[in-house]
């Protein structure tokens, strides 16, 4: 793909879309890529970003990560940190209809070589008690007001439902439960989309996976120590979904809200309507905030109870309980949210909106906001690649201030899910992964073959890219063997 | 939806008998306030068939009726056998529990305007066999086209996702102005056929048996086109044709290739010397495929065709083998 002229390098790993690209932005476009991934970035990205820059409120730069790609009026991989006190807006483009759609990582201590022998067993049983699929209902029955309880009280309401332990909201982003999410702002019909799927995967790109860290790939010994990593071939379990429909219909909701008051009450002037927003501190933006908690909580909540179930299955199959399998839980992160955050911009302390679609926060050592029991080391972030060439566990890094303290999220589409379709064929695709050692679980062939490890980046440039920037540092790399693909 | 992965869905279909029926779906997508619903209201003012319509919430069409709490779906009876339907749980069970209890002649459904109707489109490929993909028709407000010219991502794959699209509120933009947003629209999708529309006035006729999922289709033999009881809207007019005659399949080609503009659709089967063949014919691309049925009968839609009226079946005529009679009516 053509680099367009305009766009100026500025480090090896940093490329600049200047304010005189485009009328009315507001400050410059960057973009966080080795030369190679901005090369294969499609050109709407450089359209979209230069549009977010547009928006009022917007902070120093619209950033793009380096697995970024278009997406709804916000590309993949975009990050927007809104002043709220100079008129910042809130847009649902730029979180992501799958409200917190993130990536949770659990230990064992268990080897490739205690697993392999019951690999299918346990790939098989996965898939049975974690539904996937687009039609999928989760195990939990729940009334309307027991979902408005947890998406009120997120992974608490689980914890306090006996799904999971207590130490697992601890390494939980917010802890599992962001405050003031008020599921009053919510609609019926949001409720009626969500209330039978907490403990569900979901479809598209979503999965669970049992990975093993290989010696060769602990990328940093210490730190992985730090998070349990200590026994060669370790066992590993990795997975990634969101707040399901009831994200999508919360979104749904207001943007109508916003195309509504966006220009006649508020005089917001966009040039793509996919950007549709409201300034945060108005009554339909605080609504929008206090209902996409709700998301967000739903979709921690979520992600405790298929964690619970990963549990159950290890147990049962190994007849020994979680706790003795070391089941520890290292870290549950989102990337696709917006929150309110305190910045330094241009020397001054700042309290900024902090849109991230399809980018992870990534604190440094020290952040008040990192879990206690990683505050000398970093926040991890959880970065999923494709399930043919493995995932990451990384940290955030002090000198991550650039992207607002944001890295990538995962290896990034390089095509179409209808040219993937076209390319492979899910079936001769999950025997040539067997044959690779990999087990692989769907409800949907062609759906599988959507998700072909060449459909993506590669995501070691990806993670090399944001690594050189400076913005995360990677601990281990890990190879699938197992997966329940949604 | 959890069955064994081992038996995936196409073999599932493979197992269906060739006489099944399958339920057309149409899709109908566009961006957020483009004017989906009031398309379905339109579509369920003038009921064309036994139609089930799926939307996102029904609440937007006044419903004074009993409404059925199902497992996955609400369902809202019409009266007709017509029902208006939003979803409990997701789509692909929702619409199975649709069919099991309305088994519909038409589903309509109504995509959200975030969605991409990319994977809708193959989720009802891959994981309902018991349907078959017949259209996607995308509704797009031409104001927001005016005062938006930047197009958004999803707003651009549904364009080119669409087999027709509506170019809807044209009454909200200067006259002057939708040529241009025409040919902005063909760019995008060269072989999509665009109908200008306000308040999406709209004949179905038009929106149906567009027939997208061609190789799936496995219609019921003998059966034959509904007739259309509603009035055709003034700017687009119809007329059908029937005949107990042969027709020559090179003659006939020739026929619908030269087939003038004005003509959107035309739909109905035609009688060659070895088969009878299902004619699908959408804004110039046209298709024949084998159909169990024994009478020529042809239905064509578009502007001002009238006036053309008598020169198409003049030279669809002269495709025939020997003079029988022949009816057509207006």
């Amino acid at each position: 793909m053509a680099v367009s002229e305009q766009l100026k390098k500025i480090s090896d790993s940093v490329w600049e879309l200047p304010a005189s690209y485009k009328q009315g932005m507001r400050v410059p476009a960057r973009i966080v890529a080795t030369e190679k991934l901005v090369r294969e970035m499609d050109e709407a990205v450089y359209e979209q970003i230069s549009n977010v820059a547009t928006l009022p409120g917007i902070a120093r730069y619209a950033l793009c990560m380096p697995d970024g790609h278009s997406g709804y009026g916000f590309p993949i991989g975009g990050v927007a940190a809104m002043d709220v006190h100079e008129g910042g807006v809130i847009s649902p483009g730029g979180i992501g209809f799958d409200i917190n759609c993130g990536m949770r990582l659990v230990i064992t201590n268990l080897t490739l070589d205690d697993v392999q022998p019951h690999l299918h067993q346990i790939v098989d049983r996965l898939y049975e008690r974690v539904p996937a699929g687009v039609g999928s209902h989760g195990f939990l029955k729940l009334s309307r007001q027991d979902f408005r309880n947890l998406v009120e009280q997120g992974a608490r309401w689980c914890i306090e439902h006996d799904y999971g332990w207590e130490d697992d909201l601890e390494v939980t982003e917010e802890n599992g439960c962001i405050s003031d999410a008020d599921a009053s702002k919510i609609s019926e019909r949001a409720i009626d989309r969500g209330y039978n799927q907490v403990g569900t995967l979901g479809s598209g790109n979503h999965y669970l996976e049992v990975q093993v860290a290989r010696p060769e790939d602990v990328r940093d010994k210490q730190l992985a120590e730090k998070f349990g990593i200590t026994i060669p071939n370790q066992v590993v379990v990795m997975f990634h979904c969101g707040s399901r429909g009831f994200g999508h219909q919360v979104a749904t909701d207001y943007l109508q809200t916003f195309l509504k008051v966006m220009e006649s009450k508020y005089g917001i002037k966009i040039f793509d309507r996919e950007l549709a927003c409201a300034p945060f501190e108005s009554p339909e933006g605080r609504d929008y905030f206090a209902a996409m908690k709700c998301g967000l909580n739903m979709s921690f909540a979520n992600r405790q109870v298929i964690l619970h179930r990963i549990r159950e299955v290890f147990s049962e199959i190994f007849g020994r309980s979680a706790e003795d399998l070391g089941m520890q839980m290292i870290y549950d992160v989102s990337h696709n949210t917006a929150k309110l955050e305190k910045h330094t911009v241009d020397g001054k302390k700042k309290t900024l909106l902090v849109h991230r679609k399809g980018a992870t926060r990534a604190f440094g050592p020290g952040h008040d906001e990192v879990a206690a029991r990683y505050r000398d080391i970093g926040q991890p972030v959880i970065i999923g690649g494709s399930m043919e060439t493995g995932s990451y566990l990384l940290v955030g890094t002090a000198s991550g201030g650039e992207t607002f303290f944001s890295t990538a999220h995962g290896s990034g589409r390089t095509m179409s899910r209808t040219k993937a379709r076209k390319q492979w064929h899910g079936k001769q695709l999950q025997r040539d992964l067997e044959a690779r050692g990999i087990y692989v679980r769907s409800t949907s062939w062609a759906g599988l073959a959507e998700e072909a490890g060449a459909a993506y980046k590669n995501i070691d440039e990806v993670i090399a890219a944001t690594e050189l920037a400076g913005i995360s540092k990677p601990v281990a790399r890990f190879t699938p063997i197992g997966n329940v693909k949604g | 939806m959890n069955s064994d992965p081992f038996s995936p869905s196409s073999l599932i279909t493979d197992h269906l008998s060739p006489m099944t029926l399958r339920t057309p779906i149409t899709l109908v997508t566009g961006p957020l306030g483009s004017g989906k619903t009031t398309l379905l209201r339109h579509i369920l003012a003038t009921r064309p068939a036994k139609i089930a319509i799926v939307m996102n919430e029904f609440g937007e069409i006044a419903i004074d009726t009993k409404v059925i709490e199902g497992k996955n779906v609400r369902i809202a009876e019409l009266g007709g056998g017509c029902v208006c339907c939003s979803l409990l749980g997701e789509f692909e069970a929702a619409v199975t529990e649709i069919i099991k209890k309305i088994a519909p002649e038409i589903i309509v459904v109504e995509t959200t305007g975030l969605a991409e109707p990319e994977a809708l489109v193959f989720n009802i490929q891959e994981a309902l066999p018991e349907c078959r993909l017949d259209g996607v028709v995308s509704v797009i407000d031409a104001d927001m086209l005016v005062r938006f010219p930047e197009l958004g991502h999803t707003t651009r794959l549904q364009i080119e996702g669409a087999d027709i699209l509506l170019l809807n509120k044209i009454d909200l933009v200067d006259a002057k102005q939708i040529e241009p947003l025409e040919r902005k629209l063909r760019e995008i999708n060269p072989s999509t056929a665009i109908i200008r529309t306000e308040r999406c006035q709209i004949d179905p006729e038009l929106l149906f048996g567009i027939g997208r999922e061609r190789k799936a289709a496995t219609l019921e033999p003998g059966s034959t086109i509904p007739a259309t009881t509603h009035k055709h809207q003034p700017e687009f007019e119809s007329f059908t044709f029937s005949s107990d005659k042969t027709f020559s399949r090179d003659c006939f080609e020739g026929f619908a290739e030269a087939l003038p503009k004005s003509v959107l659709r035309a739909k109905g089967f035609v009688r060659f010397p070895d088969s009878v063949q299902l004619f699908n014919f959408v804004a110039g691309r046209w298709e024949l495929e084998p159909f169990e049925t024994h009478r020529t009968e042809l239905v064509f839609i578009g502007k001002g065709i009238a006036r053309e009226k008598s020169a198409i079946l003049h030279t669809l005529e002269k495709c025939t083998a020997n003079k029988e009679k022949m009816i057509s009516e207006p």
